[in-house]
C-alpha cells in the first residue's frame, strides 16, 4: 500500500506540468482557437535557454528568468505567425499549421543543442515540502501543482470576469467581428500567446530534471498536456486540470510496476481513446460547416 | 466515368513505366537504390494523401501503421508462412486495418482535430512499445528475403515501382466512384455531404482504414528493401514529417507523393554531399507545409496550374441530350409528400420559427417566402435534420423523421440544395452528378445536366461559374429522384432571363421526376413560374397562404416585404 502511494506521490511533477499544459492548451483553444501542437516545444525553448546559460556558468534565478522571457519570444513568434497568416483559417488548418511548425521547432532545437545528448538540468527545487502519509511530497510537486491551480484560476476569472477575456472569447469565434468592433486583435491574440509561452516554460523548466532534457521528448509532452485538454473537451479550465493531473498519478503508479513500467508513455493515448469513446456518444454539427 | 478513370489509369501506367525504365536503364546502381526508397515513401504519402489532402483529416500516426505491416512481414519470415513475400506484405497491410479502425472509430464522429490527437499519441504509444521489442530475426541474423527473380536492386525496384503503379491505379479508379467523391465532399463540407445521404463518420473512416492499410503496405516493402529493421524507422518524427511532406507537396495526387518521396529520401542525401546537417530538410519541410496551408496550393497543384496555362483552355461545353434519356420518374402516391406540425426552433431566447404547419402535396411545388431572417432557411435546416433539436412533427410520405440523422433523412427521401454552393471544385461535373444521385447511366446523367442547362459531365466544378453551379445542385437532388426535394433560393446570382427559364424546369420537376417541391425563393417572378401554392414566413410564422398571385397582392405580405410605407400604400 506504501509502496503504491510512494508511486503515485512521485507522479505528482509531472502530473502538476501536465495539468497546467492542459489548462494552457483550453486557454489557446479558447481565446485564439488553435489546438496547439508545438505548446511543449514553446516552453522548451525556454528550458534551453536556461541550461544553456546555466552551462555558459551564469547564476540560476537570472537563468532561470531569461529562460521564461525566452519561452514568452517563443511564443510570440508563434503566435505572429498564426495571427498573420492564419487567422480566418480553419480550425483544422491551424491545427495543421503547427503540426507543421513542430516539425520546424524539434529540428532547429536539436540542433541548437547538440541533438539527444543528455543536458544537465538544474534542480530549480530541491527538497522536500513536507510528508503525506509517511511519504515525501517535493517542493517541485508541490510547485507545480500549485502553479497549476493559480493559472487555472486566473485563467477562469480572466475570461469569465473581464472585459478584455470578453474580447477575446468573441474573437476566438469570429475575428473579423471582434476586429469591426474596434478590438485589437492580433495585440491580444499575441498576448495569449505570450503568456502560455512563458508559463509553459516556467513548468517544463521544473519538470525537465525528472526527465531526459533533450529537446524532443521535453516537445513531445504536448500530448499529456492535449491528453488533458481533451478532459476537459477544450472548455473546461477545472476539469482539464485534474484531467492533467490524474494523468501524471496513474503514470506515476504505473511505473511502480516492473512489467508494464516501460510502457507508461502509451497512457495518454488509453485517457484519449477512452474520453473519445465517451463524449462522442451523441454526434452534433461543426459549427462552422 | 468508366472512360476517364481507364485513361488515367493508362497515363500512370504508361508514365511509371517509361520513368522506371529511364532509372533502371541509365542511372547507377546506387541511384535505382535511391529510386526505391523514393517510392516505398511515396506509397506511405500516398496513403496520407488519402486522409489529408483528399479527406481532409490530420493523422499523425501513419509511420506506425508502416510499422504493423514491417513487423508482421519479419514475424511471417520468421514463422516461415507460406506464400512469400509479396503474401506477407498484404498480410501487413490487412494487419494495419483494425488499428486503423480502432483509433478511427472513437475519433471519427466529430471535428477532425480529434483524429490528429488521438493519433499523435498512438504515435507516441506505438514508439515506447517498439521500443521494447527487436525487429523478429534480428537476434538471430534472420533477415527478410527477397524472391528469386526480384532479388537484386534492380529487380527490387520494379517490385516496388509495380506496386505504386498497382496502388496509383487502385485510387485512381477508387476516387471517381461515389466513396471516392463522398471522400472531397466530407473535406469540403460535412452537411453538404449528409445532405446527400453520405454517412460522413463512414466516409471518414474508410478513407482511414484504407489509408491504413497501404501504410502497411509501405511499411511491409521497406523490410523486403533493407532485410531488418530497427524501431526509428517509424518513430513519431517521422510521421509527422512525412504529415508535413505531405502538406507541402500535396500527397493525394500520383506526382505529388513521388516529389515528396523525392524530398524525403534526396533532400537529405544532397545536404549531406554538400556536407551540411541534415535537419535543415525538417526545416524546410516545415516552413513549405506552412506555406502551403496559408496559400492553399500544394506543389503539385501549383504546377498543374502551370501546365493548364500552357494548354490551350477548353471552352466549357453545355450537355446536350433529348429528354429521351432522362431517368424514369419514381412513381409515388398521391397524398402528402411532406407534412410538417407545429414546427417550432428557439435559439436561446430567440424564436425562429413558431407552430409552423402545412403540408407539401406529392406531385406539387410549393413556395416558401418571406423577407430576410423570416426563418426559411432554419425551416430547411430543421426539415433536413441539421438542428440538434425542434419541437413540433416533421415527415415524409407519412413516415416520421424524428430522431433520424441528416443523411438517413437525405436516403429516406427528404434531399435539400444551400443558399451558398458547397459542391467540391475537385470533381468534375459528372462526379458530383453520381455523388448527389448514384446509379443513373451515363446517358441519363448527360440528359438531366441538358435539361437544367449545366455543362457535360467531363468538365470540372472548377471551372463552373457560380450561377451554374447552383443549377447543378438542383440537378444534383431531382436526378436522386426523392420525395421531396427543397431548394434554397436557387436563382440567386441568375440573370433575369436564367431564373425565368429555371422557374420553368422547376414547375416540371413533379412530373419528370416525380418529387415533390418546396421552393424558398426572394426572386417573385420565378415563384409565380413555378409554383402552385405559396406560402409566407415573417417572424417564424406562416403570415398568408393560398395561390401565387393572390398572395401576392395581400396587403400584409406587402407590408412584411416592404415595411410601413407600403402598408400607407395600401391603406
Amino acid at each position: 500500500m506504501n509502496s503504491l502511494l510512494t508511486s503515485a506521490v512521485a507522479g505528482l511533477t509531472a502530473a502538476g506540468a501536465y495539468a497546467l499544459l492542459g489548462v494552457c492548451a483550453v486557454f489557446t483553444y479558447r481565446l485564439v482557437a488553435v489546438v496547439n501542437f508545438t505548446g511543449a516545444a514553446i516552453g522548451t525553448a525556454g528550458t534551453f535557454v536556461l541550461i544553456t546559460l546555466y552551462d555558459a556558468g551564469f547564476p540560476l534565478w537570472p537563468s532561470v528568468f531569461a529562460g521564461i522571457a525566452g519561452g514568452t519570444i517563443a511564443g510570440v513568434l508563434i503566435g505572429f505567425v498564426m495571427t498573420t497568416w492564419f487567422a480566418e483559417s480553419a480550425a483544422s488548418t491551424k491545427a495543421a499549421v503547427t503540426v507543421a511548425l513542430l516539425v520546424g521547432l524539434i529540428a532547429i532545437g536539436l540542433r541548437l543543442t547538440g541533438g539527444q545528448h543528455p543536458h544537465v538540468m538544474p534542480d530549480l527545487f530541491p527538497g522536500s515540502a513536507f510528508r503525506l502519509a509517511g511519504v515525501e511530497v517535493t517542493i517541485a510537486s508541490a510547485l507545480t501543482i500549485g502553479l497549476a491551480v493559480l493559472f487555472t484560476l486566473l485563467a477562469d476569472w480572466f475570461l469569465n470576469l473581464t472585459r478584455t477575456g470578453l474580447h477575446l472569447r468573441a474573437l476566438s469565434e469570429r475575428p473579423m467581428a471582434a476586429e469591426l468592433l474596434g478590438v485589437r486583435v492580433k495585440l491580444l491574440s499575441i498576448f495569449v500567446w505570450a503568456v502560455t509561452g512563458s508559463f509553459t516554460a516556467f513548468a517544463l523548466m521544473i519538470i525537465a530534471p525528472q526527465r531526459s532534457p533533450n529537446f524532443m521528448t521535453l516537445s513531445l509532452l504536448v500530448v499529456p498536456a492535449l491528453a488533458a485538454a481533451l478532459v476537459g473537451l477544450f472548455r473546461s479550465f477545472w476539469i482539464a486540470l485534474a484531467g492533467g493531473i490524474v494523468l501524471g498519478v496513474v503514470e506515476g503508479l504505473v511505473s511502480g510496476f516492473d512489467g508494464v513500467s516501460q510502457y507508461r508513455g502509451a497512457i495518454p493515448f488509453l485517457v484519449i481513446l477512452g474520453v473519445l469513446l465517451w463524449s462522442q456518444r451523441g454526434a452534433r454539427w461543426d459549427d462552422a460547416r | 466515368m468508366m472512360h476517364a478513370s481507364l485513361r488515367s489509369a493508362l497515363t500512370i501506367a504508361v508514365s511509371l513505366a517509361v520513368a522506371g525504365a529511364a532509372i533502371v536503364g541509365l542511372l547507377p546502381p546506387y541511384w535505382v537504390f535511391l529510386a526505391t526508397a523514393v517510392l516505398i515513401t511515396a506509397v506511405a504519402l500516398l496513403s496520407l494523401g488519402l486522409v489529408t489532402g483528399r479527406t481532409g483529416m490530420i493523422a499523425l500516426c501513419q509511420m506506425s501503421f508502416a510499422g504493423v505491416g514491417a513487423w508482421t512481414v519479419g514475424y511471417l519470415n520468421v514463422w516461415n508462412a507460406p506464400g512469400g513475400l509479396v503474401a506477407w506484405i498484404v498480410a501487413g497491410g490487412l494487419a494495419a486495418v483494425p488499428l486503423g479502425v480502432a483509433i478511427g472509430l472513437p475519433a471519427l464522429r466529430l471535428r477532425g482535430i480529434n483524429l490528429a490527437i488521438v493519433t499523435l499519441s498512438f504515435a507516441v504509444a506505438f514508439d515506447t512499445i517498439l521500443a521494447t521489442i527487436t525487429y523478429p530475426g534480428q537476434t538471430a541474423f534472420i533477415s527478410v528475403p527477397r524472391p528469386g527473380i526480384v532479388d537484386s536492386d534492380e529487380g527490387y525496384f520494379v517490385f516496388v515501382l509495380i506496386i505504386y503503379a498497382l496502388i496509383a491505379i487502385c485510387l485512381a479508379f477508387v476516387t471517381r466512384t461515389r466513396l471516392g467523391a463522398s471522400w472531397l465532399a466530407v473535406r469540403h463540407s460535412e452537411r453538404a455531404a449528409a445532405a446527400h445521404g453520405v454517412s460522413v463518420p463512414m466516409a471518414k473512416l474508410s478513407a482511414f482504414a484504407i489509408s491504413a492499410f497501404i501504410a502497411g503496405i509501405s511499411g511491409g516493402m521497406l523490410a523486403g528493401y533493407l532485410g531488418t529493421l530497427v524501431s526509428e524507422n517509424f518513430s513519431m518524427m517521422q510521421s509527422l514529417l512525412l504529415f508535413a511532406v505531405a502538406t507541402m507537396a500535396g500527397a493525394h495526387f500520383v506526382e505529388g507523393a513521388i516529389i515528396g518521396g523525392i524530398l524525403i529520401v534526396m533532400f537529405p542525401e544532397l545536404l549531406r554531399r554538400l556536407d551540411l546537417p541534415q535537419d535543415i530538410g525538417n526545416v524546410i519541410f516545415a516552413i513549405g507545409a506552412t506555406q502551403a496551408l496559408s496559400t492553399g496550393e500544394t506543389i503539385s497543384e501549383t504546377f498543374r496550374r502551370l501546365a493548364r496555362k500552357l494548354l490551350p483552355a477548353r471552352p466549357v461545353a453545355e450537355a446536350s441530350a433529348s429528354r429521351e434519356h432522362l431517368p424514369p420518374p419514381v412513381t409515388r402516391t398521391a397524398g402528402t409528400a411532406l407534412a410538417i406540425k407545429g414546427l417550432t426552433v428557439r435559439y436561446g431566447s430567440v424564436v425562429a420559427l413558431e407552430d409552423v404547419s402545412f403540408d407539401v402535396p406529392a406531385g406539387t411545388v410549393v413556395g416558401l417566402i418571406g423577407p430576410n431572417g423570416a426563418g426559411k432557411s432554419t425551416f430547411i435546416d430543421a426539415v433536413a435534420g441539421f438542428l440538434d433539436r425542434y419541437g413540433g412533427q416533421v415527415s415524409v410520405e407519412g413516415r416520421p423523421l424524428e430522431g433520424i440523422g441528416a443523411h438517413r433523412r437525405a436516403r429516406m427521401g427528404v434531399r435539400r440544395t444551400w443558399q451558398t454552393t458547397r459542391i467540391a471544385p475537385e470533381l468534375t461535373v459528372g462526379e458530383y452528378l453520381n455523388l448527389a444521385a448514384g446509379g443513373l447511366s451515363e446517358d441519363q446523367r448527360v440528359a438531366v445536366l441538358a435539361w437544367i442547362g449545366c455543362p457535360s459531365p467531363q468538365v470540372p466544378v472548377a471551372a463552373v461559374d457560380a450561377g451554374t453551379r447552383r443549377l447543378l445542385d438542383v440537378a444534383g437532388v431531382v436526378a436522386a429522384r426523392p420525395a421531396v426535394v427543397l431548394l434554397d433560393e436557387p436563382g440567386a446570382g441568375q440573370s433575369y432571363d436564367q431564373a425565368l427559364k429555371l422557374g420553368e424546369r422547376i414547375a416540371e420537376i413533379p412530373a419528370l421526376f416525380g418529387s415533390a417541391v418546396l421552393l424558398v425563393e426572394h426572386d417573385m417572378d420565378l415563384v409565380r413560374a413555378a409554383c402552385s401554392q405559396v406560402r409566407v414566413l415573417d417572424f417564424g410564422r406562416i403570415i398568408a397562404s393560398g395561390p401565387p398571385d393572390a398572395v401576392l397582392d395581400n396587403p400584409v405580405v406587402k407590408k412584411a416585404y416592404l415595411g410601413h410605407a407600403a402598408e400607407s400604400e395600401a391603406a
